[in-house]
């Protein structure tokens, strides 16, 4: 593995820690905003303010920093999605997680999409690393949404023929592809229209 | 990158048009799945978030409106529907054109992301199963059985 510190558990001084947690913070700012294929080492090296050899003591190119970035964004996502569904049990519930994510959306007119969803559709087919490290992500991601409909299936509201796991892959393209449509729009109502499409037909399904 | 857009709209405004019912829907799905999953088709580099936004927001709009159009239609003709978890009542009636076909191009584009960081067809498949759902266009979405050939036909023009 190419990002020598957080990876083969070479131990930081805790300033090195925070240089590296300073480049990290930026790339994610950087690469959010601007998209992973127009930022450069330099805007990074700008934005955080650090020397290149600090950069390079770190990282040892742009592919070590992009893994770093979806190491430091999968987990802020996971952390707020495990808190946001991990106890949700109810179609109600499934709403609210999804008017939070509208609601986060829109502050920003949708512009940005989903940190996690735009690195995906970045950096799949150049690194092979990066794209395993977000597959498991999503995978992680998805298994939070079919928890939630397996505990509506236990409750009754969803048939027991109901295929979970299908649902909750259909529900996070849904999701994915709605950030997407409204990053471009440059307005979340493709967003929440595509979301609430996929919940209306997951909810139609326990009165068939 | 204009290019990609005017070639996916062309050949979407050509296969759509075709579309009368729930098997050539299908048959619509199966191609554009095939188109997504094959490294830099035009309906890949179509997909990508990069170039100017005008000139996307423009082509997913097109896009969007020929999917509504062909739902429309389907919807018009009582389309049967899925049969799968049908008690007999089919809800054609119900289908929002527009909003349906916000949730079928939201479902290609976040499911050809899924399935591409998975590296596997299944994740846009059960994407396009659950946007399809009202129109019975739902493929056995199972890996070993993902080359098989259409009954109606290839759709290539």
């Amino acid at each position: 593995m190419t990002t020598a510190d957080s990876r083969d558990g070479r131990r930081l001084t805790a300033r090195g820690a925070k240089t590296r947690a300073k480049i990290v913070a930026a790339a994610t700012e950087l690469m959010y905003i601007q998209g992973v294929g127009a930022t450069t080492l330099d805007d990074v090296l700008a934005a955080s303010g650090v020397s290149k050899s600090q950069l390079y003591h770190h990282f040892d190119g742009k592919d070590a920093l992009v893994r770093a970035v979806v190491d430091h964004v999968g987990e802020r996502i996971m952390e707020r999605e495990r808190e946001a569904l991990g106890h949700v049990s109810t179609i109600r519930g499934l709403r609210r997680w999804r008017d939070a994510l509208v609601q986060n959306n829109a502050l920003r007119h949708g512009a940005y999409g989903c940190a996690l969803g735009s690195l995906a559709s970045e950096v799949s087919d150049h690194d092979a690393l990066a794209r395993q490290a977000l597959s498991q992500l999503f995978t992680e991601w998805q298994g939070l949404l079919a928890g939630v409909l397996r505990r509506l299936q236990d409750g009754g509201a969803l048939p027991p023929e109901a295929s979970i796991d299908q649902l909750a892959t259909g529900l996070m393209a849904a999701l994915q592809g709605g950030y997407m449509l409204a990053q471009t729009a440059r307005d979340v109502t493709p967003m929440a229209t595509s979301i609430d499409m996929a919940l209306a037909y997951i909810e139609s399904l326990s009165d068939r | 990158m204009r290019t990609h857009f005017a070639e996916v709209l062309a050949r979407e405004s050509a296969c759509l048009a075709g579309v009368t019912d729930g098997a050539k829907l299908a048959g619509w799905r199966r191609r554009v799945v095939e188109e997504l999953m094959t490294p830099l088709s035009p309906y890949v580099l179509a997909m990508r978030q990069t170039g100017d936004v005008p000139d996307r927001a423009d082509f997913l709009d097109r896009w969007r409106e020929l999917i509504a159009e062909t739902v429309d239609r389907l919807a018009q003709s009582g389309t049967t529907g899925d049969t799968r978890f049908s008690s007999g009542q089919t809800r054609r009636a119900d289908v929002d054109a527009q909003k349906t076909a916000v949730l079928i191009l939201a479902a290609l584009h976040g499911g050809s992301t899924l399935s591409q960081i998975a590296e596997d067809p299944w994740p846009l498949n059960a994407a396009l199963d659950l946007a399809l759902a009202p129109f019975a266009a739902t493929e056995d979405n199972c890996p070993a059985r993902a080359g098989t050939s259409s009954p109606i036909g290839n759709m290539n023009p």
